[in-house]
């Protein structure tokens, strides 16, 4: 592709006289939806986006450690995954993306990408399933990145109550574990509100 | 005894076998797959096609460009040779402000590639991307998009 690098970056200087107003780019802002296999992530995602989720495909480079087989080589994967995703729109110049993205392996995800500049996570968890959400955890503890752990409900089920699950995956005590059911607006708003409390908890440490 | 969410593309887990392993091959033979996460496609479907489009590079663009950046058209842009590809995403901007994801997702482009494409029109002066100065969330921010969510029923 032949083209004029100094070309870059002419923004204003080029407009033509009656060619529309440019739109003003809304900040976006995003907040991850994490958790195993068919957790409810793309339910969480959806039941709160305005638009039905869309799906982009992305590499995602993973290292497999030998958890269960000790001694087992480091194996390093490129695996293209599915990610779904949604939109909420605040105000014309605020907009929350939401990500649903996946983590039903034992791998040591390498989501710099989608974590910089997240303003938080909610880690969705399957009681059925606890152990499928350990990698997204371990993440986003050493990521720093705040989040919440919500335990998807499926229509009021849980085979373990909150305090069994907190003691299970041993998050700190400051990390808040919920149940909330993926299915509901008002249920996956108000997840995201304990998400946005931890963020803003955060925001304003880091100010101070 | 459970009751799957309707959305759930995994049969309950059977017990003795670790859940992570059932989330393989087991649903590549399921068919549609109603919530679109889907198990990693092949190598072979996957590795090589996608990037004849942007002419072998698969470094992914700029870091600074990530999925929620905004991208939109430069008015005025002076004409120019565009590939099939990067026409539909110049088409795509003409409306209003989009996401580098959605570009993707709506032209059903891998990420990679749309970053790379998305990078090379900046490039050439067709599209502004609007690269946040400072993405580390502020208070004001969190609070508007609290303020915002809590308005939604």
């Amino acid at each position: 592709m032949d083209f004029d690098p100094s070309a870059n970056r002419v923004v204003g200087t080029a407009r033509i006289p009656g060619a529309p107003a440019p739109k003003k780019a809304p900040v976006p802002v995003k907040i991850i939806v994490a958790g195993g296999f068919g957790v409810g992530k793309t339910t969480t995602v959806g039941a709160i986006s305005e638009i039905a989720p869309l799906t982009t495909e992305a590499e995602m480079t993973s290292e497999s450690v030998g958890i269960d087989n000790p001694g087992q080589a480091v194996l390093k994967t490129g695996t293209t995954v599915a990610m779904d995703f949604g939109v909420l729109t605040i105000d014309q110049t605020l907009k929350l993306y939401i990500f649903g993205t996946p983590g039903q392996t034992r791998f040591a995800f390498m989501w710099d990408d989608l974590v910089k500049g997240a303003l938080g996570a909610l880690v969705v968890v399957d009681t059925n399933r606890i152990d499928d959400c350990y990698p997204a955890v371990d993440y986003f503890e050493r990521a720093g990145l705040p989040f919440v752990v919500g335990i998807n409900t499926f229509n009021g089920q849980m085979a373990y109550s909150v305090d069994e699950v907190r003691w299970a995956l041993a998050v700190r005590e400051d990390v808040p574990v919920i149940s909330f059911d993926a299915r509901f607006r008002a249920s996956v708003r108000d997840a995201l509100l304990v998400v946005l409390d931890q963020a803003l908890d955060k925001a304003i440490r880091m100010k101070s | 005894m459970t009751y799957p969410d309707p959305d759930d593309p995994v049969p309950p887990a059977r017990p003795g076998v670790r859940p992570f392993l059932q989330s393989g091959p087991q649903h590549s033979t399921g068919g549609y797959t109603p919530t679109g996460e889907q198990p990693p496609v092949e190598a072979s479907t996957t590795k090589l096609r996608p990037f004849v489009i942007t002419s072998g590079r698969t470094d992914g663009g700029d870091p600074d460009i990530g999925m929620e950046t905004q991208v939109t058209l430069v008015p005025g842009a002076p004409p120019s040779r565009l590939s099939p590809e990067t026409r539909a995403i110049v088409s795509l901007c003409e409306e209003s402000p989009i996401s580098v994801a959605e570009i993707s997702a709506r032209l059903r482009l891998h990420l990679g590639v749309t970053r790379i494409l998305v990078g090379d029109l900046r490039a050439a002066g067709q599209l502004d991307v609007h690269v946040l100065e400072n993405d580390t969330p502020d208070p004001d921010t969190i609070m508007r998009v609290i303020r915002g969510l809590r308005s939604i029923s």
